[in-house]
């Protein structure tokens, strides 16, 4: 009950900040920006693809900052104490951000792609089996932001200072997000989408879980 | 148990690492009282009032509300107990409407009872203006009125205030000890944390000093000043310019008289002093030098002397 709450709570919050706002607006226009200002530089790239690559590095890597430095400066100035005097869960807490971020970055992926798609529809750029690599791109992509989100949050109940959370956030989460993909540089067999999709679900659990112990422990 | 008890700590201990910040304290609240908890920085106040509340669960001793242990009744004394944190913040993109209404839900209230809590709280606070402005727009005294607002929101038994009035200006302070004597009044059981001595002077019905993690006292203000013995004062208040100060030596002939301060007309007497006698004696001489006596009183020691005693201050 809590949790549900919480999350359109937290979905709430983030919808109205101006992270969202460069997340759901400012990158799909930057990336048809570099399409139609310097075409030559992409050739052969559908437009979808070029929106899904730049909304899954930099919007996965602008959430797990704002998810670390929120929860770090959140748990600086005790907002959760006003939480825990009531019946709530404390992973209730935790899991609310996870999902309110990650639905909202997987609003701003849809929107992205939806606008990329249409426009590579009218100017003529889809490839043979464009549904195909798109499909394989996004469960990549949204593999990828699940565990940098994750990690996002693991250094926002990890660490005391905003800027050393949102440092680590930044190299650490990009880093270990690209986990999912690297088995199939050696194993070519290994189905990239597959393989990402199930990685991406194994590690965000055990990263999740270790954030719920972690913040169960701290003393409010 | 006894049913008239609301709050209490029995042989409660809590440790941080190497630091002891409660050794073994126990008190009781009666239900209905205003219980004024004063001690300095880090006497341990704020942790006992965490254990109360719930945010600390590790700990060594045992805290009952109404006679249950709360750590065996965690989800029914929630509803029970509203509390104002020392520090805590709110996320600030929310509303005061918005905040009141997140915590109502939490606590298992209707959107009925909310809209109707929301209200009379803060017509209470005086924030009715301001209820659909953001957080982030608030001032300090409106932010600490929220803090106090969002504890009442559950209609609770027990308030429990962490040092509600720090950082507020001298009206604000009025304003709050008015919302919080009128809180008393209807029957809610408040303890009230402080390390300001004049916070809970005029509020409490009884005072509990803390220092080193330690109860060191227990009264009513009233006990507390007459339990501590700072030797038999005289204070003379005469008119201006009378021969008072000219003629004290004579004074220290009376029986009893041990000294005097001529700047303040502080009298001190023998502790064995006989105080009837004395004080004949003392207004017998001080007539026949012809003072203008303006007020002549024998002073109890002041409840910050008493306070400054117990926490190992310096008292003038």
């Amino acid at each position: 009950m809590s949790l549900l709450l919480l999350f359109f709570d937290e979905l709430k919050g983030y919808a109205k900040s101006k992270v969202m706002i460069v997340l759901w607006f400012g990158l799909p226009l930057l990336s048809f920006l570099v399409q139609f200002i310097s075409p030559q530089t992409l050739e052969g790239m559908p437009i979808s693809s070029l929106v899904a690559l730049i909304v899954s590095s930099i919007g996965g890597t602008l959430s797990a900052i704002m998810l670390s430095t929120s929860i770090v400066s959140e748990k600086n100035r005790h907002v959760y104490e006003l939480f825990l005097i009531r019946p709530v869960r404390r992973s209730s807490l935790i899991l609310a951000k996870y999902l309110a971020v990650y639905l909202c970055l997987v609003i701003a992926v849809s929107i992205s792609l939806t606008v990329g798609l249409v426009i590579d529809a009218i100017t003529g750029d889809l490839i043979e089996n464009y549904l195909e690599i798109t499909f394989e791109s996004l469960i990549i992509g949204l593999s990828s932001m699940s565990i940098t989100c994750s990690i996002g949050i693991f250094f926002g109940v990890l660490v005391s200072s905003v800027p050393l959370a949102a440092i680590l956030s930044v190299y650490l989460g990009s880093q270990l997000s690209s986990i999912i993909i690297l088995p199939t540089f050696f194993i070519e067999i290994l189905n990239p989408g597959i393989l990402a999709l199930s990685l991406g679900v194994v590690i965000t659990i055990v990263i999740m879980s270790i954030n719920v112990i972690v913040f169960s422990k701290k003393q409010f | 148990m006894n049913k008239n008890i609301c709050i209490e700590f029995k042989n409660v201990s809590k440790s941080y690492k190497d630091l002891l910040a409660l050794d073994d304290i126990s008190f009781q609240i009666p239900k209905g009282e205003i219980f004024g908890y004063i001690g300095p920085n880090g006497a341990g106040k704020t942790t006992s009032i965490k254990i109360l509340v719930g945010l600390i669960q590790k700990y060594n001793g045992n805290v009952f509300i109404h006679g249950n242990n709360i750590t065996l009744e965690k989800k029914n004394y929630h509803r029970l107990i509203g509390y104002h944190p020392q520090e805590a913040g709110f996320q600030e993109w929310r509303t005061i409407d918005h905040c009141f209404k997140t915590f109502g839900r939490l606590s298992g209230l209707t959107s009925k009872e909310i809209e109707h809590r929301t209200q009379e709280i803060l017509d209470l606070i005086n924030l009715s203006e301001v209820r659909y402005k953001k957080i982030v727009h608030l001032s300090g005294g409106m932010f600490q009125k929220l803090r106090l607002g969002q504890a009442l929101l559950n209609e609770p038994q027990i308030l429990v205030l962490d040092e509600p009035l720090s950082g507020l200006d001298p009206n604000m302070r009025f304003q709050f000890k008015k919302i919080i004597k009128k809180l008393g009044k209807s029957g809610i059981t408040i303890l009230f944390s402080s390390h300001i001595l004049n916070d809970v002077q005029n509020i409490a019905d009884k005072i509990g000093i803390l220092n080193k993690g330690k109860i060191l006292t227990i009264g009513s203000p009233e006990e507390l000043q007459n339990s501590f013995h700072i030797g038999n004062i005289l204070e003379i208040i005469v008119a201006k310019n009378t021969p008072l100060c000219e003629n004290l030596e004579d004074l220290t002939n009376v029986d009893y008289v041990e000294n005097i301060k001529s700047i303040k007309q502080l009298i001190h007497l023998k502790s064995d002093a006989d105080i009837d006698l004395s004080i004949t004696s003392i207004f017998e001489l001080l007539i026949q030098q012809k003072c203008k006596i303006r007020t002549f009183n024998l002073v109890k020691p002041s409840l910050e002397e008493v306070y400054l005693k117990y926490v190992g201050g310096e008292t003038e």
